[in-house]
């Protein structure tokens, strides 16, 4: 993507957010759509966003694609793996040489899943929210090209957006929104990840072909992904309605 | 925090809601348990004494931060109830007022769909909740979910012995368990929650770690089926053998 390309890309992602911040939106989707423009806009292969839970844990939120290896690599960064230090620290740490060693020594389990899955360059950027740090935005590459400042600038600046759509407050009610935000955000994704299977089993597809479904539906329709999660668990909706994938 | 969490799992100092009063530096807590086909909350342990009756009036009413975090499964916090709009707890605001409770707090205890309880923090004179006192609460709401998890405590007031460690059962940060509960949910025709309990119960007696059950169960290499079968969580191999 030329300079002037990316440059107007990036104003409209910005519009794009601050047209979703509007109303009671759906976080776990704006975060996936953000985590899908890092890998445009950084021309990376893969991108995922973490947050702290109550333990000082990190747990996915959402990533550029929902296929359960991604997620499940993200997944080990519970408690080991570059957005573990990055987390800790507060410091972004920027083209890690997945292929060598001596570099992801302090975490095997994730480097060895990292580079089966075809990674061989990793990033962590923190997500900030003033002096304090809240979780980690985490990309992958499988082409050994490094990033310049520029690029990690603008990755910094897409966390900081994500950190933004997180802590945003929904209801003048909660007067610790911040706090409460995080929690519902781990409580949605946790509720998708239900579904995904209640799903998959319901029309005998793979998790990841029933929430491509199930997300084009509550799109169209603009339902938030965790009401329509709980509606369908709770057993408030008809499955029917929402067209099953084929089976592959 | 960790002491409350200790004396949890020793069922030392007899009374866990004195022990979370205290180190919660909170005015009152409770803790109430959603029992039963239609999720009636019930208390399983308060302190002090106007704790008891703050959750008894709010249960009662349907109104406030418990009925709410039942609804929702979010965590709601009104740490000054004069700050809180007269029409949304119509009934409870005046009551709670003459009860003396200045402000309070609500935690869920669950994971995604499913919901276990809350627990209800009331706030002291200054009316407001510090950040430390909100990680404490959610830690402490967040253990005791896998306390109740465990199958603990729900048949009466008594703490888990010392062979239940109180806390996050472990591999439930993986999406994989999550989507595995949900698909043997609909294979069994059970709960979300009981559906965990299932997939617990097997990993459990198979001796794996809960992760691996979860990735056969995704990956369709393991099926949980109602067929008559001496295993408590009846699962189905299709490889032949069970699990």
């Amino acid at each position: 993507m030329s300079a002037m390309a990316r440059e107007r890309r990036l104003a409209e992602i910005f519009v794009e957010v601050a047209d979703s911040l509007v109303e009671d939106f759906d976080v776990i989707d704006l975060l996936h759509r953000l985590s899908a423009r890092c890998v445009e806009l950084l021309d990376v292969s893969a991108a995922g966003i973490l947050l702290a839970d109550a333990h000082g844990e990190l747990q996915i939120i959402a990533a550029s694609d929902e296929h359960t290896r991604l997620l499940e690599l993200l997944a080990l960064q519970h408690d080991q793996g570059p957005c573990v230090e990055c987390y800790r620290t507060g410091a972004a740490r920027t083209n890690i040489d997945l292929t060598r060693g001596e570099v992801t020594a302090a975490w095997p389990r994730f480097a060895a899943q990292a580079r089966e899955t075809g990674y061989v360059i990793t990033h962590a950027i923190p997500l900030r929210l003033r002096n304090r740090v809240v979780g980690a935005l985490n990309l992958f590459q499988t082409a050994p090209h490094r990033l310049g400042d520029d690029d990690i600038a603008l990755a910094q600046a897409l966390a900081d957006v994500a950190t933004i759509a997180v802590l945003q407050q929904r209801t003048l009610e909660q007067s610790h929104v911040e706090n409460s935000q995080l929690q519902n955000a781990l409580t949605s994704r946790i509720l998708i990840e239900q579904v995904k299977g209640v799903l998959a089993e319901r029309w005998n597809t793979s998790v990841d072909e029933a929430f491509a479904a199930f997300r084009s539906y509550a799109r169209a329709r603009h339902l938030r992904l965790s009401d329509l999660a709980a509606q369908i668990i709770e057993g408030d909706f008809d499955t029917r309605t929402i067209p099953a994938p084929h089976v592959s | 925090m960790a002491e409350v969490l200790r004396s949890l799992r020793l069922g030392e100092g007899g009374d866990p809601a004195q022990a979370c009063v205290r180190a919660l530096d909170a005015a009152g807590v409770a803790l109430s348990l959603l029992v039963g086909a239609d999720r009636t909350a019930e208390p399983l342990w308060c302190h002090p004494e106007l704790s008891a009756r703050f959750e008894e009036l709010q249960f009662t009413l349907g109104e406030g931060p418990g009925p709410e975090v039942v609804r929702t499964g979010s965590p709601v916090l009104e740490p000054d109830l004069d700050r809180v709009r007269p029409e949304r707890w119509p009934v409870l605001l005046p009551a709670a007022r003459d009860l003396g409770v200045r402000g309070v707090c609500g935690f869920p205890l669950g994971i995604g769909a499913i919901r276990v309880g809350v627990l209800t923090v009331l706030c002291g004179e200054d009316r407001r909740i510090s950040e430390q006192q909100f990680a404490d609460a959610t830690a402490l709401a967040a253990a005791l979910t896998g306390v109740f998890l465990n199958g603990n405590g729900h048949v009466n007031g008594t703490v888990p012995g010392p062979d239940r460690m109180p806390g996050w059962p472990t591999g439930l940060n993986r999406p994989v368990v999550h989507q595995a509960t949900g698909m043997i949910s609909v294979q069994l025709g059970v709960s979300i929650q009981e559906a965990l309990l299932r997939l617990r119960a097997h990993a459990y007696g198979s001796e794996r770690p809960l992760g691996e059950i979860a990735e056969d169960v995704v990956a369709r290499r393991l099926r949980f089926g109602d067929e008559l079968d001496d295993d408590i969580s009846g699962p189905y191999s299709p490889e032949g053998g069970k699990g």
